[in-house]
């Protein structure tokens, strides 16, 4: 077991650094018009843009002119545009590899922080490296002594965004939005499931009759009309009736208030999930033999529902928990934006709009990541709730 | 024991990788309600037995006020001087005094400075700032003095090429003296020297800045001497504005020169109305009154004001019915929904029509097109546009009645527009507004019962003489017009949709078609810069009070000129008729600039230039944006300014508990046309 989760989870780091890879790469082929706003595509001469494309590191001074575009009187060979330009750019386009490469250097850093948790020092990025051999070679703290109360943590360093939330650290971006959106999706999570899989079991133990119908009219109707219109409808009736308010609001009197409207409108999809497959799974388990006998050696019906169908049908159902509780981790564009929740959601395709690299990479990294680990993490809850599976040679027959 | 290890294995990943993302929010720095409520709350005041109403102006307002913004319009950067964007402007403006503001109806009004003149006619300005300013940070605490230093250290970081990535240098490289100079000194540095080098450069005394830039400032005296290339009257309107604002060095030693760039909301440094206590991207942000503000007797400020980002418009007028919103701008669909009385009737009494934003809106023809599906000329556009009848032919014969009602469905003729500089930008010396002289020029005036501008008689032969000269040349009809709008809007398609049924109505599908395209998300990338569109419709507001910030935009072979180099390429058209329109205009907006000892003269010079460029139609004249809302907020009340930055400062604002009736803010009207 232990050699199976050692396998998978190497395989799982190498499939994460080649998607940071392929990301990377292809973000590096936009041209370079997208790392400029509007305003700055009209107002910078072409020496301000290049100044700006070598601070994002696509480009670098050039080593033959060093800067000047100019090699023995003439327009240095490197860094001119075109034959006629009678003087060099002054900087030479950075291959995708070596940029790469600055990207896992600097991907741990340290940084220093006072007693109030601020940054107190994150003008430039210090990387691992760097602190080490100096600290090696002198003894002596990079950063200076440390003032009371100030400490150093060694973080990941993904840069800082370009354009969204101008020069703050992307992991501070991601780690401040992830909170709120974990928040929400957790308890939409154990609201969905509590809900989805009682319901679930009720429609299958009564099925046919009445209660199976409206569970099965509420799923069909929660996934044929439109999610906004939904929400519209949530949001409305929320506030109308019961004074709930319309947006989250981490400054309001009762905070916890502002998140009722964004729980209930994401429960009410997974909801109806929980309670489709539930239902599926317990009557497809209801059939076997294994139940009639258990029924005709005089189980009550309660005993049977829970003791054994539920727990067999739960099994499909759990691989995928895992996977839930982290996918909560990137929210959910249409409530977060709906109810201006500041979560994960928008972030990423909001990110790409406004052409916010740095950020792009970051969310697309941690989304990998997630992905990867949930699958993996849920097929050991399996195996755990179901004995007869095994992750490693043959396993029972189910 | 397998089973234990691996539930033990699942449980610790799960929240090791859950935890992650779980870090504690930072309890937000809320006011201390008690004391900001103790210090601002008028003195109550029950009317005695008899007594007349008060009136509406005197209503007890909102001691809190909340407001929104779209999602698009949230804020980029928190650097004042290092953003042009009216998104982060309108949030800046309240949290710096600059050395002069606006008031309710645009007249310059004092600000951090107590007084300012000029000794020679408008060469040499002097502001003498107010004793007692200082800067604190967030939570109020005093960090140091505001002095006349501070905005020479604010000019130097403006106009310092490796600081500000030239954000904000145009205004002041061509008014103060030595500015333009000094920029190209530091640009050059930078180029030989490197950046470091040139982020080191101060504004101290014995700098490369006092000597080179015409700004002379005394801390014991407080005052600011601006020296400027010549007789500029209009320069106090530029000190509104954030090129001039002030900057402390004491901050640039804190944070460095790299760190003041990237200067966010809680290491930033204040000294105007309000501090940031609360701030959420994409979700809200909290204004709350700075405590011990050196002008607190003199201005009325809300103990917190907050500004709700908000999805949509509709969202917004749901918060609004839910009194979670203070004012909310209406869409068509809910504006009709309430005026008709088949939505939410109970507001109609509440509708009130909002006064115009500053910003004039014109279509902008584009003389140097190229083919929107590969990089050869559109020469049947190219051709077509550059003939004066054609133009005209626009010009006159669009009706675009129906367009202003996608923003005011009730009176869509309050948003016409005649003329290309905004209206209140500039005014003569018996009050005239400059636009007025315009609509003389032209002989138009302004009448909100019919388009004047629209003549089908003159339309009519303007296009047949067009057919015939441009068949002539080889042109084809329908000529296409290629319009671009962002592909994600659906606002922006119906309105497309609308126009596209305008040109074809008023000018006929055989002679013109208006085909409407789509960009992703970059109009510059996808569409300016390969020159994809045949019009644009644009707004723009003045940064300063006076015609030149208008008209310099359109002038012919000028670097300078904004739109003649993004937009309209005019200077690539090489059609001898057109240029020689655009040198007339160019030469007449020449002379007009160089008047600077007659205000009434430069505006009048001024009024005749764009009459010139208007009678070529090489710019028609579009909308101005008036649209409907329900609002708290007495509009008659609020900076009102058509150029600058100020509109959105929160002192001096009325407001009621309730929403003002359509009859209560026409009082406020009255009462404000009469003041």
């Amino acid at each position: 077991m232990i050699k199976y989760i050692i396998k998978r989870l190497f395989q799982s780091v190498l499939v994460i650094l080649l998607v940071v890879c392929v990301v990377f790469s292809l973000l590096r082929l936009m041209p370079s018009d997208y790392f400029f706003t509007e305003d700055e595509l009209i107002k910078f001469t072409e020496a301000q843009k290049y100044a700006k494309l070598e601070r994002l590191g696509l480009m670098k001074i050039c080593p033959t002119c060093e800067g000047t575009g100019i090699v023995n009187d003439e327009a240095c060979h490197d860094c001119r545009e075109n034959e006629l330009a009678a003087k060099g750019t002054g900087y030479v386009t950075r291959s995708t590899l070596a940029q790469l490469g600055d990207f896992f250097r600097d991907m741990l850093q340290v940084r220093v922080f006072n007693a109030k948790g601020k940054e107190v020092k994150s003008i430039e990025p210090l990387t691992l490296f760097s602190y080490l051999s100096q600290k090696m070679k002198t003894g002596e703290n990079p950063f200076g002594e440390l003032k009371e109360g100030q400490y150093t943590r060694l973080m990941f360093n993904m840069g800082k965004s370009i354009r969204l939330e101008k020069n703050q650290y992307v992991t501070d971006v991601i780690a401040s939005k992830m909170s709120v959106s974990m928040k929400i999706g957790l308890l939409s999570l154990a609201v969905s499931l509590v809900l989805g899989v009682v319901l679930g079991v009720l429609q299958a133990r009564f099925k046919d009759k009445l209660f199976d119908h409206i569970g099965t009219g509420y799923t069909i109707i929660v996934k044929a009309v439109p999610p906004l219109v939904v929400y519209t409808i949530i949001m409305i009736v929320g506030a109308s009736l019961f004074n709930l308010p319309m947006r989250y609001d981490a400054t309001a009197a009762k905070p916890w208030l502002t998140v009722v409207l964004p729980v209930i409108c994401l429960s009410v999809a997974s909801t109806a999930g929980y309670m489709l497959w539930t239902r599926r799974y317990m009557v497809d388990e209801l059939n076997k033999d294994y139940i009639r006998l258990a029924k005709l050696k005089g189980l009550s019906d309660r005993k049977v529902m829970f003791r054994h169908v539920l727990k067999n049908a739960f099994v499909p159902l759990a691989q995928y928990l895992p996977y839930s509780i982290l996918l909560t981790v990137g929210g959910s564009l249409l409530v977060e934006t709906f109810f201006a929740v500041p979560g994960m959601g928008p972030e990423l395709t909001t990110a790409i709009s406004r052409y916010d690299l740095n950020l792009v990479q970051g969310i697309v990294l941690l989304y990998a990541t997630m992905g990867i680990f949930g699958v993996f993490l849920g097929d050991l809850l399996m195996t755990l709730i179901d004995p007869r599976i095994k992750l490693t040679g043959k396993g029972d027959v189910r | 024991m397998k089973k234990t290890l691996a539930i033990l294995l699942t449980l610790a990943m799960v929240l090791s990788v859950a935890a992650c993302g779980a870090q504690p929010s930072e309890t937000p720095d809320t006011p201390d309600s008690t004391q900001t409520q103790t210090q601002t709350k008028a003195p109550e005041a029950t009317p005695a037995q008899g007594e007349a109403e008060p009136p509406v102006a005197a209503v007890e307002g909102l001691t809190d006020l909340n407001t929104y913004e779209t999602k698009a319009r949230e804020l980029e950067t928190w650097n004042i001087h290092y953003s042009q964007a009216a998104a982060d402007l309108n949030v800046l403006c309240n949290l710096i005094d600059g050395l002069l503001t606006n008031d309710n109806h645009g007249n310059l009004k004092l600000n951090a400075a107590k007084s300012y003149e000029s000794p020679d006619g408008g060469k040499t300005w002097v502001f003498t700032l107010n004793e007692g300013m200082t800067w604190f940070n967030k939570d109020g605490e005093v960090q140091a003095d505001v002095l006349a230093s501070d905005w020479a250290t604010g000019l130097e970081w403006v106009l310092n090429y490796a600081k500000n990535d030239s954000y904000n240098v145009s205004m002041p490289a061509e008014m103060i003296a030595g500015a333009n100079e000094y920029y190209e000194y530091t640009k050059e540095l930078t180029e030989s020297e490197g950046a470091e080098a040139v982020k080191a450069l101060t504004a101290d005394e014995g700098s490369k800045f006092a000597e080179m830039v015409g700004i002379e400032v005394d801390d014991d005296a407080g005052t600011i001497t601006y020296t400027l290339v010549d007789q500029l009257p209009y320069f106090p309107s530029v000190a509104t504005y954030n090129c001039l604002y002030p900057l402390s060095i004491d901050l640039i030693e804190e944070l460095g020169v790299d760190g003041y760039r990237d200067v966010t909301w809680e290491n930033m440094w204040y000294s105007g109305p309000y501090t940031i206590s609360y701030y959420e991207y994409q979700n809200q942000k909290v204004f709350t009154k700075s405590p011990d503000y050196w002008n607190d007797a003199n201005c009325k400020r809300f103990d917190t004001v907050t500004v709700k980002m908000v999805e949509s418009a509709s969202v917004a007028f749901q918060l609004f019915k839910n009194g979670e919103l203070d004012h909310v701008s209406l869409d068509q669909a809910t504006l009709q929904g309430i005026y008709n009385g088949t939505s939410d009737a109970e507001l109609k009494e509440n509708l009130v029509e909002a006064r115009p934003t500053k910003y004039s809106y014109q279509i902008h023809l584009v003389y140097s097109k190229n083919l929107v599906d590969s990089e050869d000329p559109d020469t049947n556009w190219n051709t077509a546009v550059a003939n004066e009848n054609f133009r005209k032919s626009l010009y006159y014969g669009l009706d675009l009645t129906n367009y202003f009602a996608r923003t005011n469905a009730i009176n869509p003729l309050s948003c016409q527009n005649f003329v290309y500089t905004g209206n209140g930008v500039a005014f003569t010396s018996d009050g005239t507004d400059y636009t007025q002289l315009v609509l003389d020029e032209l002989g138009l005036d302004y009448d909100y019962t019919k388009y004047a501008r629209v003549d089908a008689d003159k339309a009519a032969e303007y296009k047949a003489k067009a057919i015939e000269e441009l068949t002539a040349k080889g042109v084809t009809f329908p000529v296409t017009i290629d319009y671009f709008i962002s592909g994600s809007s659906d606002v922006a398609a119906q309105t497309a949709k609308v126009l596209e049924d305008i040109f074809a109505t008023c000018l006929g599908s055989d002679y013109v078609v208006l085909k409407t395209n789509t960009y992703v998300s970059s109009l510059a990338n996808e569409v300016r810069k390969p020159r994809k569109a045949a019009i644009y419709i644009n707004g723009w507001g003045a940064d300063f009070a006076d015609p030149i910030n208008f008209l310099g935009q359109e002038t012919y072979n000028d670097s300078a000129a904004y739109y003649s180099n993004a937009y309209s390429n005019c200077n690539d058209n090489d059609d001898p008729d057109l240029i020689a329109a655009y040198q007339e205009f160019t030469d007449l907006v020449t002379a007009a600039k160089a008047i600077t000892n007659d205000m009434d003269a430069r505006y009048a010079a001024f009024a005749k230039a764009e009459a010139c460029m208007l009678n070529h139609a090489l710019v028609i004249p579009c909308s101005y944006e008036v649209g409907w809302e329900l609002t708290k907020i007495n509009n008659y009340s609020k900076v009102y300014s058509m150029y600058g930055m100020q509109a959105y400062r929160y002192v001096d604002w009325e407001t009621s508990v309730t929403p003002y009736t359509t009859e209560q803010m026409n009082e406020n009207a009255a009462a404000y046309a009469a003041e």
